[in-house]
């Protein structure tokens, strides 16, 4: 692929959507419902042409050579040795593999939305804001520029706070995307420090001692071009404090987006927005934003053992956290957000101990079926009118076949039974075994979540489709329109067939992800993979627990053959299961840390500190009032005295001019 | 033609005249004659500019005097038209009670 090509092919993924977004908004309040949903759509669609036509590219070029930087032009630039920023695009394996499920799974979900969206009136607002949410996230992993990267970062943030407020009349819609902006402004913070470290310091000489010339001591770079990163990488000192810092704070922007502790809890409040953007951004492709900036910045990652440790370890805590949390939550869509949560813990575990390839399997497949069961979920929320509440559903199998049956395969897919998960996850725990600090500490984890994801995945399978209907509206529920199943059904069988096809997490069988990105990170050290035997035993384990977490789960909540009430009248398990219900009172304690603390310090600033800063302008304005009040006595609106104003400076006038000519001493 | 002497005694005259005048205006509460005032202190500038004109042995003085009474006249046209809509509004001719452009 030659450079203008991939200019042309990248441009293009980026303004079709952005051209969408804007006729959307500008012309759809004017042209009305169907040229919305024609022009959001189809832009989508657009995209994703150009990003198959740029996979074909990539798989057909020569090895070595499926990399293209192009640039699309020069943003900034302060002269060499200093500032430039060029808008350039990088085509390789990660980020066409990226773009895929943006514009792949973001089509479906534009589609969806038309049928979802067909009585709300903010349609054109709401297609408007898809379509520059995929235009951000498109520039989000083409960019080769960190500055380009963190513009990206922040758009998605921005349309992401968008929608989630989308129903803006709601106050707990507006909480929530004001809560999740400023989560992800924190992690926007740590970026832009990571990005001014690495531009101080990539390349910077050596300090250079008193008394010799520095001349022939190369210069810092001061570039922020990523290949200029990663190729003098090694500049930076494998292992020191700087990049073990760097690293940090990259992983602090990571677990921001990506809803990792402790930076977690603005995703299940993330749920207030419409299902289908819960399914394309908080589930399918901006949460996983995170795995891919840890997986691009592998180079850096691989030279910072601690915080790459620190960072499989927060994946993993966030799984089993999110894992245990999912298990009592009564909120249809908040189950799938907690399970979200845990499942991109795993991908950042996987990244974490440098299995990068497997991380970014598990968010191919994850964006497959969480899409589905997020979609799926919608479905469900609109049969029952607008009810998110498991315990108001029941009975939906007989009454909704095919979701039914798409949300059976989503929940095997997710719990790792036969299906997608499967292959995934216990591709990147296999890694598990034998890398990441303490291994195989993590694994033992890795196989906890394992049942726990069982567990949580057919409870709600069996709260909400089995058994008889608990409501009404759950009684009169009726399948969906064809515009919303045929997206359900297309990902249900993606979730069913790609693992199958793609990857197994054994020493046989297709290796396809591995071989198509092997080149994108050969550049640094890699995860060991476990030998045919371990790799074998670990799968069957990893398996085998799932298998647990969803036969105990069939037998409590759709066989009913076990009566839970006993088991949680026991006085520990009801402290167990407040925890889990309260979500272990996050939300509680950083209130109670950080909310109050702001808020009476703010309040106390205001109290102390306004009277202080106001006085010196109430001085200055008291002075004008009170000075400009002589020149005011002088207008008494009386003529006479206007008239003797007149003589008396005429006189006052005449006197001068005689002193000044002399003729009076 | 006036002797040269007589020159200084014109100006103190005219003087003397737009003193009185001005005093008039600023002492004087009835408009009229505040405007008889105003008429004072222009003729007694005419009796000044026709003294100058004599002591420089210029026309030029004497066609200002001509412009001062054309003006004079106009003014009083504008000033009288305003005192007749005073009054006939039933408002009490007296310039201290016209004091409204401070209100």
């Amino acid at each position: 692929m030659s450079q203008s090509t991939a200019a042309l092919l990248g441009g293009l993924v980026l303004l079709l959507p952005l051209a969408g977004s804007a006729l959307c908004g500008l012309l759809g309040p004017v042209l009305g419902r169907r040229f919305v949903n024609l022009a959001g759509t189809l832009s989508i669609a657009g995209a994703f042409a150009a990003t198959l036509v740029i996979f074909v590219q990539v798989l057909g070029a020569a090895s070595g050579h499926q990399s293209v930087t192009a640039t699309l032009w020069n943003w900034l630039n302060l002269g060499s040795g200093n500032l430039n920023i060029s808008v350039d695009v990088t085509l390789d394996q990660l980020s066409v593999l990226m773009l895929l499920v943006i514009t792949g799974v973001g089509l479906l979900i534009h589609v969806y939305s038309v049928g979802y969206m067909e009585h709300d009136p903010g349609v054109a607002r709401f297609f408007s804001y898809m379509n520059l949410f995929i235009f951000s996230m498109a520039l989000l992993v083409l960019a080769a520029n960190l500055v380009i990267l963190i513009i990206g970062w922040a758009a998605v943030a921005l349309s992401s706070y968008l929608l989630i407020g989308f129903w803006y009349e709601r106050e707990s819609a507006v909480l929530a995307a004001r809560k999740a902006m400023i989560t992800q402004v924190i992690g926007d913070v740590a970026l832009v420090i990571a990005a001014f470290l690495i531009f101080v310091n990539l390349n910077a000489a050596p300090r250079c001692p008193a008394d010799q010339s520095c001349a022939g001591i190369p210069q810092a770079l001061h570039t922020l071009s990523l290949p200029q990163i990663f190729a003098h990488a090694a500049s930076l000192g494998a292992g020191s404090p700087l990049i073990t810092l760097i690293c940090i704070l990259l992983a602090v922007g990571a677990f921001a987006k990506s809803a990792q502790f402790p930076l977690h809890t603005w995703l299940p409040d993330a749920m207030e927005g419409p299902t289908p953007v819960s399914a394309l951004i908080h589930a399918a492709t901006m949460v996983t934003a995170g795995v891919y900036l840890i997986a691009r910045f592998h180079v850096l990652f691989a030279m910072a053992p601690i915080a790459s440790g620190m960072v499989a370890c927060v994946g993993m805590g966030t799984a089993v956290m999110a894992g245990f949390i999912a298990l009592s939550q009564q909120d249809i869509k908040r189950v799938i957000a907690y399970s979200t949560m845990s499942q991109i813990g795993l991908m950042i575990f996987a990244v974490g101990i440098g299995a990068y390839a497997a991380g970014m399997y598990q968010f191919l497949l994850h964006a497959f079926f969480k899409a589905l069961l997020f979609l799926a979920a919608g479905n469900v929320i609109h049969a029952v009118h607008d009810e998110q509440d498991i315990r108001e559903m029941g009975g939906l199998d007989r009454r909704m076949r095919v979701t039914a049956w798409s949300f059976l395969i989503g929940s095997l897919a997710l719990a790792g039974f036969l299906f997608a998960g499967m292959f995934s996850k216990e591709d990147l725990l296999g890694f598990g075994l034998l890398n990441g600090p303490g291994a195989p500490a993590l694994y033992i984890v890795g196989i906890v979540v394992n049942v726990l994801t069982g567990l949580y995945a057919f409870r709600l399978y069996g709260t909400a489709f089995s058994g008889q209907p608990r409501s009404d509206a759950a009684r009169d529920a009726h399948e969906a329109r064809a515009v919303m199943l045929w997206p359900v059904v297309i990902l249900a069988g993606l979730s069913a067939v790609a693992g199958w096809a793609l990857q197994w997490p054994v020493a046989f069988g297709p290796h396809l992800i591995d071989a198509f990105l092997g080149p994108v990170f050969s550049s640094a050290p890699v995860a060991t993979a476990p030998g045919t035997g371990l790799g074998l035993l670990g799968f069957g384990i990893g398996v085998a627990c799932s298998l647990v977490g969803i036969g105990v789960a069939s037998l409590i909540w759709i066989r009913h053959g076990f009566d839970l009430s006993r088991l949680l009248a026991l006085p520990g398990v009801r402290l167990v299961v407040r925890l889990s219900r309260n979500k272990l009172y996050f939300d509680e304690l950083y209130d109670l840390l950080l909310v109050r603390p702001t808020r009476a310090l703010s309040r106390g600033l205001r109290r102390a500190g306004e009277p202080v800063m106001d006085s010196p302008i109430r001085g200055i304005s008291w002075i004008a009032s009170d000075f400009s009040g002589i020149f005011r006595a002088v207008q008494t609106g009386l003529i006479r005295d206007y008239a003797s104003y007149m003589v008396f400076f005429a006189v006052a006038f005449t006197v001068a001019v005689m002193i000044a000519a002399g003729l009076v001493r | 033609m006036l002797s040269q002497a007589m020159f200084p005694w014109i100006l103190l005259t005219a003087a003397f005249l737009f003193s009185l005048g001005a005093l008039g205006v600023l002492v004087r509460r009835n408009p009229l004659v505040v405007f008889m005032s105003i008429e004072l202190m222009l003729n007694a500038v005419n009796l000044a500019l026709v003294g100058y004109s004599s002591f420089l042995d210029s026309e030029e003085g004497q066609v200002f005097a001509f412009m001062v009474i054309v003006v004079a006249a106009a003014e009083v046209v504008v000033g009288l038209g305003l005192l007749t809509r005073v009054f006939s509004i039933g408002r009490e001719l007296d310039v201290d009670d016209l004091d409204e452009m401070k209100r």
